[in-house]
């Protein structure tokens, strides 16, 4: 099959985080709280899906993210599959049945995505205490969110595996 | 001798591909990544509308659980306004037509005219990186690319896209964000910036350029207010207020901060202001 139709439930699963995160960081907006939970996207496709499947999965959702978000466009689409490729590369390295490695991945791929972030977008306020202020904040909220969000957001991935009646187990590992 | 196997590094040669491709791509077509952004931008914007149709559901429901007391206390304090506001209409008109009648005596150009689009504000982008609003109206309404946004406390910043069914809004509080502007009472102009926030506190911003006899203090802290050069804001629009000034960087001029109102972080609903004659930069400008 071309595509593994558990790219486009894990796209489908990425774009409602992206919504839900949207949502909360608009609700919070007063606080001048942001959430940032991008890294949790990467992950399983990366460990899951053949590297087709993968490509296309992750180039949607970067498509989708740069959409959403007021950054150059290109920036997450370019950036998840940078970032995803190492992670795809290296998955036999890593147990997908259970949380532990995914959540240690997403957060690794979320700070480098605040980091890609602080370096496009904030290049120019780099001298700005301000910046580097709201910077630590939303980095440390959006990784203590992440230890509540991550788990949730892969116990729903694979519980839709199952619901939808598909290999609920990673692809072989052809890149040793 | 192991085998070497070149199929380990197919995903580092798809990414390759696929960056020189995003590379050449846009030299060769110029309007396709704009194309594939809209497309999902498009493609996005029913969730959104919607999500902001169902909060409106959901206060209804909640002013539904009134009690005909409060229904009908509500009902008189509006009264009251309106009677208000309609004796404030007539003193208004009263007032415009004095000051058309003045500036057709002496012969002053005609101001630029404006009608009002009141839009539900269904998204905020409020963080280290950005400051945006997303509003409810887009070209379905007439909004344009660059129209100046309102609410009850003054500036609230300017149209930057404009979508389908949806427009953002880039905040005065964004860096992205200048405009012309000058003190109450005083006609010279200033220079406004949006500075990046803390998160600490109300939004700030900085003015910059102001003259030297300008003194502000806690006390009497200056008012900013929109001008009407640049053209798209109406003049005497607050931005905010100034409470210290210092020499600027120049020594000629003084700069300082500006404290801007609060609510800018949890608009619900801003008025767009949409230029009758928009202006025509070859007609127009010498």
């Amino acid at each position: 099959m071309f595509l593994d139709p558990r790219a486009i439930i894990l796209f489908a699963t990425n774009a409602l985080l992206l919504f839900l995160c949207l949502l909360v960081n608009s609700s919070l907006s007063a606080l001048s709280l942001y959430l940032v939970l991008l890294g949790p996207m990467l992950v399983l496709p990366a460990l899951y899906l053949n590297h087709r499947s993968f490509f296309i999965c992750t180039l949607l959702t970067g498509l989708w993210v740069d959409a959403a978000l007021p950054a150059a466009f290109g920036l997450f689409t370019c950036g998840f599959l940078i970032m995803g490729t190492p992670i795809a590369m290296a998955r036999i390295r890593f147990r997908t049945e259970h949380n532990y490695h995914p959540i240690l991945l997403a957060h690794i791929a979320n700070f480098a995505c605040l980091i890609l972030l602080a370096v496009s977008e904030g290049l120019q306020h780099i001298s700005v205490p301000a910046f580097w202020l709201q910077l630590v904040i939303t980095l440390l909220f959006s990784h203590a969110a992440l230890l509540i969000i991550a788990p949730w957001f892969f116990n729903l991935q694979r519980l839709l595996f199952e619901l939808c009646h598909v290999d609920t187990e990673p692809d072989e590992f052809p890149m040793l | 001798m192991a085998k070497f196997r070149l199929d380990k590094f197919k995903p580092i040669v798809a990414l390759g591909a696929f960056l020189i491709a995003w590379w050449i791509v846009p030299t060769l077509s110029k309007s396709f990544l704009p194309f594939v952004k809209l497309s999902f931008t498009e493609f996005q914007a029913p969730a959104w509308i919607v999500s902001s149709y169902l909060d409106d559901l959901e206060s209804f429901w909640a002013r539904r659980s009134h009690s005909k007391i409060e229904l009908i206390e509500a009902g008189q304090e509006l009264a009251r306004q309106k009677a208000f506001y309609q004796l404030l209409d007539q003193r208004n008109k009263s007032l415009e037509t004095e000051v058309m009648r003045l500036e057709s005596i002496l012969h002053m150009p005609s101001r630029r005219e404006f009608r009002y689009q009141v839009a539900r504000v269904i998204r905020r982008d409020l963080n280290a990186w950005w400051q945006q609003l997303i509003i409810r109206k887009g070209k379905d309404y007439g909004i344009t690319e660059g129209a100046a946004v309102i609410f009850a406390g003054g500036v609230v910043g300017r149209i930057v896209e404009v979508n389908a069914f949806t427009s953002r809004v880039e905040l005065i509080s964004s860096p992205n964000f200048r405009m012309a502007a000058s003190f109450e009472g005083d006609t010279r102009p200033v220079v406004y910036q949006g500075v990046p926030q803390s998160g600490f506190g109300g939004p700030i911003g900085e003015v910059r350029d102001a003259p030297q006899d300008l003194v502000a203090n806690t006390q009497n802290p200056l008012r900013l207010v929109s001008t009407r050069l640049g053209g798209t804001f109406p003049p005497g629009l607050m931005i905010g207020s100034v409470s210290w000034l210092e020499p600027g960087s120049t020594g000629i001029f003084q700069a300082g901060t500006v404290r801007l109102d609060k609510r800018l972080l949890s608009l619900q609903e801003v008025s767009v202001l949409i230029p009758l004659n928009p202006l025509n930069y070859d007609r127009d400008v010498p």
